[in-house]
């Protein structure tokens, strides 16, 4: 239960921090979006009810405060996590090198869903978007994503802790 | 249980694909009112990006004014630091005449339209996404709701898409996503005021038998009703007839600065008549 009343507020605040201080750090060049490596990480390592409303909470999050177009992120979101979760299912993915170049991947197909969302749905073509933001993030995201997954990681033993009862005294 | 267990993530799976996708088409395809969980969120989220933001911009002034005196001679930090509050001083108060200028504009833009209007601050901008959008202070407790113009005193800025209480997203007309109508000043001819991104803007559907240059002022043509006519979107800066089609290609810059925006009014009317 503590998951879900922890979560809104956890998921809110990840997208808070990742427009203003991320984006401030990367020094407007290189937009960090953490919340597609939470997303990832919610396919490998969480089951399909908690993982699937994370990713659905984190895409409205995200569509309310950073998006033009309301559902955008909650359906890239939704199936980029089930995709994760597709692929958790076939390989053994503990692995860095595949946990980084997933990660790149999924980004590139983010990119990729949003470009072809503008040419087919709003007549605009956004190509030169694959290059100057999309291959930039899949690089710095697919760099950054062992050591963000190490950290949730952290935080999810951390969160067990919690939740584990202490053993009765006789 | 009716359903195999191998099956519920399945099921669960889907359930939540075809829910995102089903906003998503429906948003997609009209312009609706922000719904109250949205607006619940905006309403969170912009004291906190204001206040990061402040605290922030706080670090960063502190850092740059005093950190670097440490070490120095006692005289030589009680003249800087004097200097420093001298500066602050100065600056304060040049902040303040610059300020007082732009407020003056916005107040003698402001008494020009027709319409009820509300100034806003910007408390924030999109620097590296996509999206070209900016939050501003002022939402529907203020008479705000999606679909408004909004100006600066160089022109128009874009229209809401999104309103809380206290806070609004606006759409930049730089933004792809954001199509305008308008019309040249010069020949009076019309198109669509697409949003380019970093690019700028470019003019659409503007027949090859027109007269276009480098220099002719956009102006909004108030067909569609969120723009009233005559307001001032940009200048065009390239005109091209080479390629096939019926349209020339036009690059248009926008009049308004986006980077240094920080003051805008809303103009309130009603968007159905554009009045």
């Amino acid at each position: 239960m503590i998951y879900y009343l922890l979560l809104p507020v956890l998921l809110l605040l990840l997208v808070i921090v990742q427009i203003t201080i991320l984006e401030l750090f990367s020094l407007g060049l290189i937009g960090m979006e953490l919340s597609l490596i939470v997303v990832i990480y919610a396919g490998f390592h969480l089951d399909a009810l908690r993982g699937g409303i994370l990713s659905l909470l984190l895409g409205f999050f995200m569509d309310c405060l950073t998006s033009g177009i309301f559902g955008l992120y909650m359906f890239l979101y939704v199936l980029i996590f089930c995709i994760s979760m597709i692929v958790e299912g076939k390989v053994y993915a503990r692995k860095l090198v595949l946990i980084a170049s997933f990660t790149g991947f999924c980004m590139l197909l983010e990119g990729l869903l949003i470009v072809l969302l503008y040419r087919f749905v709003f007549g605009a073509n956004i190509l030169y978007a694959m290059l100057k933001i999309f291959i930039p993030q899949a690089v710095v995201l697919g760099i950054l994503s062992p050591l963000i997954f190490g950290l949730l990681q952290r935080f999810e033993v951390f969160l067990h802790a919690e939740n584990r009862r202490p053993a009765q005294r006789i | 249980m009716l359903v195999p267990r191998k099956y519920h993530s399945l099921i669960v799976a889907a359930v939540l694909l075809i829910l995102s996708l089903a906003i998503l088409s429906y948003s997609a395809s009209r312009l609706s009112e922000t719904w109250f969980l949205r607006k619940t969120v905006l309403e969170a989220a912009a004291p906190a990006e204001d206040a990061i933001n402040i605290s922030l911009k706080g670090l960063h002034d502190a850092w740059k004014r005093y950190f670097f005196l440490v070490g120095l001679e006692d005289e030589n930090r009680r003249l800087r630091k004097q200097n420093a509050s001298l500066s602050d001083q100065l600056n304060l108060y040049r902040e303040g005449h610059i300020e007082g200028m732009r407020l003056r504009k916005l107040l003698n833009l402001t008494e020009g339209l027709p319409n009820r209007t509300v100034a806003a601050r910007v408390v924030d901008r999109s620097r590296t996404s996509l999206f070209k959008m900016i939050l501003i202070n002022k939402g529907s407790a203020d008479g705000l709701r999606v679909g408004l113009p909004v100006l600066s005193e160089q022109g128009v800025v874009g229209r809401i898409i999104e309103t809380s209480w206290h806070a609004s997203q606006v759409l930049l007309l730089i933004d792809e996503n954001s199509n305008i109508d308008a019309l040249i000043q010069g020949s009076r001819a019309q198109g669509i005021l697409q949003g380019a991104g970093a690019a700028g803007c470019s003019l659409k559907y503007i027949s090859r038998v027109e007269e276009v240059q480098a220099g002719d002022v956009v102006l909004s043509s108030g067909l569609a009703g969120v723009f009233p006519k005559g307001l001032l979107l940009g200048v065009v800066t390239n005109a091209s007839r080479s390629g096939e089609g019926l349209f020339q290609k036009i690059d248009v810059a926008p009049a308004v600065d986006f980077g240094k925006l920080e003051e805008v009014i809303a103009l309130i009317l009603n968007v159905e008549t554009g009045k």
